[in-house]
């Protein structure tokens, strides 16, 4: 099945030389702690906390609207630590989710509006249903999806989940299109 | 983004970003962390913010007047206490709360409610009746279960610590107002 276009504004998106499109009303703290590897998309009303600690965000990924980027502290025996956040390849986060993981793997989907946990782990190839609340400190395995609040182990995926991810990510670059012409300023 | 007729006080010590917006009449007390893109609209009468407080990304305070209020009706104050913490995406809109609080991500909590000392809203719960919630109280899970907590839930003194360390660092910080001379005895 073909994704549908979706269009965007050309003067509103920054387009990297590594593919990245990036929102101008995205908001990046830190930029220098940001890593963004290559065609990965950045929409509008972001947050992403490259100020509390690194991220480094995989090739092909999508951050949908309104979500947050944001890595997770622990405290220890004298101060605390904001860990740094990895997010792998071929990953799509829906609109207004959290994302206080401290590593989210490859081929992850995180439906709409989810609370992901402090320093909770999600393994390759795993979902998270919309309006999940993970509790901090959980571990999604592979090829599982956890959906409620507090998030549960409710079904699993198929093994072919990878291709799917690569399949669905790759082309909703493709068809994540400009519309008007021009760079903007 | 400063808003004619507001007038916000920022006692010394606080970290106020300066991309957080702040209307009407504000004040805020010492070691009071607020993240970038925070709200505090003090529309319906000021909003008076205590110690060590910290205010996370897109939270939003409002006070906002009661639906049945007539125009020109006494102004609500509303009172925020100390060591109370508001996450990610939380809407809080009582007026009276009290200390040691914690609003955890996307919560959010009607004017009604008054929030006393030591309650954890739990991630995506959500308290709108008008009541009082007893010390301690915590709410938790997909059906806002109730329970109470034998102890209070920690101060994060250790992350306002990092925080007013970091933040400076990354931020442009609204100036806090200046301090009267000290007299000389």
């Amino acid at each position: 099945m073909e994704l549908v276009d979706t269009f965007y504004n050309n003067p509103e998106y920054i387009e990297t030389a590594s593919g990245n499109k990036v929102s101008r009303s995205s908001v990046l703290c830190g930029s220098q702690n940001i890593v963004i590897s290559g065609k990965s998309i950045i929409m509008t009303d972001c947050v992403i906390r490259g100020d509390l600690a690194n991220v480094r965000i995989g090739r092909h990924s999508v951050i949908s609207r309104k979500a947050v980027i944001r890595p997770p502290f622990k405290k220890f025996a004298k101060g605390v630590a904001f860990f740094p956040l990895h997010v792998g390849d071929h990953v799509f986060i829906d609109e207004g989710s959290i994302v206080n993981a401290a590593q989210v793997g490859s081929y992850v989907h995180i439906g709409k509006n989810c609370v992901i946990g402090r320093r909770c782990v999600l393994k390759d190839c795993c979902a998270i249903a919309d309006n999940t609340v993970l509790p901090p400190e959980t571990v999604v395995p592979p090829f599982t999806v956890f959906s409620g609040s507090p998030g549960q182990f409710t079904s699993e995926l198929p093994e072919c989940t990878q291709d799917l991810m690569i399949d669905f990510t790759m082309s909703y670059y493709q068809h994540f299109k400009p519309v008007g012409k021009g760079k903007g300023k | 983004m400063a808003n004619q007729k507001s007038s916000i006080k920022i006692a010394p010590g606080a970290v106020v970003c300066d991309e957080s917006e702040l209307h009407g009449d504000i004040t805020i007390g010492t070691r009071t962390v607020i993240h970038p893109k925070a709200r505090i609209i003090a529309d319906a009468g000021p909003i008076i913010i205590g110690e060590n407080n910290i205010f996370e990304e897109l939270c939003c305070v409002i006070n906002k007047a009661p639906e049945n209020s007539t125009p020109g009706s006494t102004q609500a104050v509303m009172i925020i206490g100390n060591n109370n913490v508001f996450e990610v995406g939380c809407n809080v809109e009582a007026v009276k709360i009290g200390d040691n609080n914690i609003v955890e991500a996307k919560a959010s909590v009607g004017r009604e409610v008054n929030l006393t000392s030591g309650c954890i809203i739990g991630a995506a719960c959500s308290v709108t009746c008008s009541e009082e919630l007893s010390d301690n109280a915590v709410i938790y899970g997909a059906n806002c279960e109730r329970r109470i907590q034998k102890e209070r839930p920690p101060a994060q003194t250790l992350q306002i610590d990092f925080l007013t360390k970091i933040l400076p660092n990354y931020h442009y910080l609204r100036k806090p107002a200046k301090q009267s001379t000290p007299q000389k005895s």
